[in-house]
């Protein structure tokens, strides 16, 4: 229930962007399904079993699940086409109040019937979304070699940057702060084994 | 009266000071995890898993039980003053309670919430300890077919039944089965799409799962939707902090009420309290209609006191199921699984065998967690809101970093942390383009479960098909089954069909 309930807020100064692509993004689950569907029937077809299995092997539930996947993947592909998003795309402009309007949207889900449908589709900060995930990235390739005191402080920083933080001065203070109580509490304290990296015998 | 001993004995461990101190700390950080929007209890128990490892079982076990009551108690604190529920369980309560709260009884609000949370818990608590040693027994019942028949009743009905648009549901429901196949198959020792990996040998861990799907993905999210305006404006927790007797004549029964729909839901694996907080939701809306002046609309307080008690009353059956079936029916029931397995238990009829003392100190904890709860909860609501004042920037990147600390302490290692950032981008696709987070979950839950006993009852019956309907137990549960699906076609081909008329 929790992700069909559309947040939505309703505006009525909105930007247009039409096009067929533009207001079918959603195929992009299709594609990530049918990527893991094929997956599965290469790891299927390539499994070795070993000789004394018995009858209903470890292949037959991965072929299940591919076909299934798959089914799905053309079904929800064909709906995404046949049903785009709306063509009006959610605007910066200060909404009067969306929570109104969601409230209407879930009593319809609880009653049963669809609510209306939502006019504008999510617009999606793509750049906000890259830096989040370039974060994560450059975390997890830094954690090894620099240590977790100076990837986790990059990690909250580069966060807390992507989400809108006009600080960056003083983000860099916070974040060295934060990584090194963590490092404290959960290293000195409880024991767990982080990275020391660069900073090795500091600690 | 061998439960009332046997509790007792569990309350004897719980009260020393250093296990009321471990009580103490899970239901603090509990319910600061949970009043962070976005987030419940099932990230609760999953970020704070590291934290307990260095905790002796039963201590960590009396920890988790603040910390996963906590979760509940806190995430409808954000849904009453900002309108944006903690967790998915929360949106019911939150539809009145925001409505209270504008009306400028937000504390009221607040105290119906924890009132409710408190005495739906305590009752199913109360019902587990009486009925889980049963429930343990009944569990010798069920062979490889039943709990074939149960898991498959829980994968319909949490992606067709539950969900709005089937299709979607199904959607979530195949990914995380195909997720869930990585890892050596346990019945022939075959490696399934391990690449070679000898990380992958033991499947993708389930803290990587919800981590990656709930915190990751809400960050995610939340980046994605930087610059649209949303209604998050804090509302000042104003009224008095207690009810009055006529708010506590109109609460009570709405508390009762909630109480008896969320009860039974805890032991359905249908992936948590999202059900029964609708229903109970809907029921009083519904009873408030025949009154003379109806408030739902208005800041009703029997909407926000029916679901909440119902929430955590299915939280605490669903924790009897955990303990005495080893069936976890929802997100959070799946991590304390993992917790068990970490310190070498099997949840399941043999437990109260074969740690009698972790589990009765266990429930005992339930009720004094509870209780302390309501203590941290009932006076200190608006002490908490002001957790809420924190910019989400900084929120949500410190909930990164304990995300991505949670799995590295857990696992140790790096390709971990390469998992949850898929599984956080997948959960970002899955909330923008509607596709529910439930059915996703319970496939990973219940999907290698459901495998095992499929094979297993192939090898008794010799490949007979029939064994899979030859008791009274999963002939019942199919039949119910196809009961609700044919309902749920039927109501929505009604609905269609007016919404056809109207237009």
């Amino acid at each position: 229930m929790s992700g069909v309930i559309p947040t939505v807020p309703r505006t009525h100064r909105a930007r247009t962007a039409d096009g067929f692509w533009r207001r079918r993004t959603g195929l992009v689950v299709p594609a990530v399904m049918l990527s893991v569907g094929l997956a599965l029937i290469v790891g299927t077809l390539t499994m070795t079993v070993p000789a004394n299995t018995a009858p209903p092997g470890p292949q037959l539930f991965p072929a299940l699940i591919a076909a299934a996947v798959i089914v799905l993947a053309i079904l929800l592909a064909v709906d995404v086409i046949r049903r785009p998003e709306p063509v009006e795309v959610a605007d910066d402009a200060a909404v009067q109040n969306p929570s109104e309007l969601d409230d209407d949207a879930l009593i319809a889900a609880v009653e049963g019937h669809e609510p209306d449908a939502p006019v504008v589709r999510p617009r999606s900060n793509l750049w906000a979304l890259a830096g989040a995930v370039g974060t994560v990235v450059v975390f997890i390739a830094a954690l090894t070699p620099l240590g977790w005191l100076l990837s986790g402080a990059f990690l909250f920083w580069g966060i807390a940057r992507s989400l809108g933080s006009r600080r960056p001065i003083f983000d860099i203070f916070l974040s060295l702060a934060i990584s090194a109580i963590v490092q404290i509490a959960f290293s000195g304290g409880l024991g767990l084994n982080l990275p020391p990296g660069i900073l090795e015998g500091l600690f | 009266m061998d439960a009332l001993v046997n509790l007792g004995e569990g309350f004897a461990v719980v009260l020393t000071p250093i296990n009321m101190l471990w009580v103490l700390i899970g239901a603090v950080l509990g319910t600061a995890v949970g009043v962070l929007p976005g987030l419940g209890s099932a990230m609760a128990v999953a970020l704070l898993l590291p934290v307990t490892f260095s905790l002796d079982p039963i201590g960590a076990f009396i920890m988790f039980a603040g910390v996963l009551f906590g979760g509940l108690f806190g995430d409808s604190i954000a849904g009453i003053l900002m309108n944006t529920p903690g967790n998915s369980t929360a949106i019911a309560g939150s539809i009145e309670g925001h409505r209270m709260a504008k009306d400028g009884r937000a504390a009221q609000a607040l105290a119906t919430s924890a009132i409710g949370a408190f005495i739906g818990g305590i009752i199913a608590s109360i019902l587990v300890v009486f009925f889980a040693p049963r429930l343990a027994e009944l569990a010798t019942l069920f062979g490889p077919a039943e709990y074939l028949a149960l898991a498959v009743f829980a994968f319909v009905a949490i992606s067709a039944v539950v969900t709005d648009s089937v299709l979607r549901g199904l959607a979530a429901l195949a990914i995380g089965l195909a997720i869930s196949v990585v890892g050596i198959d346990g019945a022939s020792g075959a490696s399934r799409f391990t690449f070679g990996l000898p990380e992958l040998f033991d499947g993708i861990d389930i803290v990587v799962i919800t981590v990656g799907l709930l915190a990751l993905g809400e960050v995610f999210s939340v980046a994605g939707r930087r610059g649209t305006p949303d209604d998050t404006k804090l509302l000042a927790s104003s009224g008095r902090l207690w009810l009055s007797f006529r708010e506590l004549r109109q609460a009570l029964p709405a508390w009762l009420r909630g109480t008896a729909i969320g009860v039974p839901f805890g032991i359905i694996p249908v992936g948590g309290s999202e059900v029964p907080t609708f229903l109970s939701y809907g029921t009083e809306r519904k009873l408030d209609g025949r009154r003379k002046r109806p408030m739902f609309g208005r800041g009703a307080i029997q909407g926000v006191a029916g679901p909440e008690a119902a929430g955590n009353a299915t939280a605490g059956t669903a924790m009897g199921a955990l303990l005495a079936l080893g069936l976890p029916t929802s997100a959070t029931a799946a991590i304390l699984l993992a917790a068990f397995r970490q310190y070498g238990l099997q949840p399941g009829p043999l437990l109260f065998d074969r740690a009698p003392d972790l589990v009765w100190a266990l429930l005992a904890s339930f009720f004094v967690g509870m209780v302390v709860l309501l203590i941290l909860n009932l006076p200190f609501a608006p002490l908490w809101a002001k957790l809420l004042k924190v910019p989400k920037h900084y929120l949500y990147a410190g909930i990164t970093v304990f995300a991505m600390l949670g799995v590295y302490a857990t696992s140790g290692k790096i390709l971990d942390l390469v998992l949850v950032l898929a599984v956080g981008l997948l959960g970002f696709l899955m909330r923008r383009y509607g596709l529910p987070v439930a059915p996703m979950l319970i496939a990973i839950i219940l999907g290698p479960l459901a495998e095992t006993e499929y094979r297993r009852a192939m090898a008794v019956s010799e490949g007979d098909a029939g064994i899979l309907v030859s008791s009274p137990i999963s002939i019942t549960l199919y039949a119910v089954l196809a009961v609700a699906v044919v309902g749920v076609v039927f109501t929505r081909v009604r609905a269609a069909r007016k919404q056809k008329v109207a237009a």
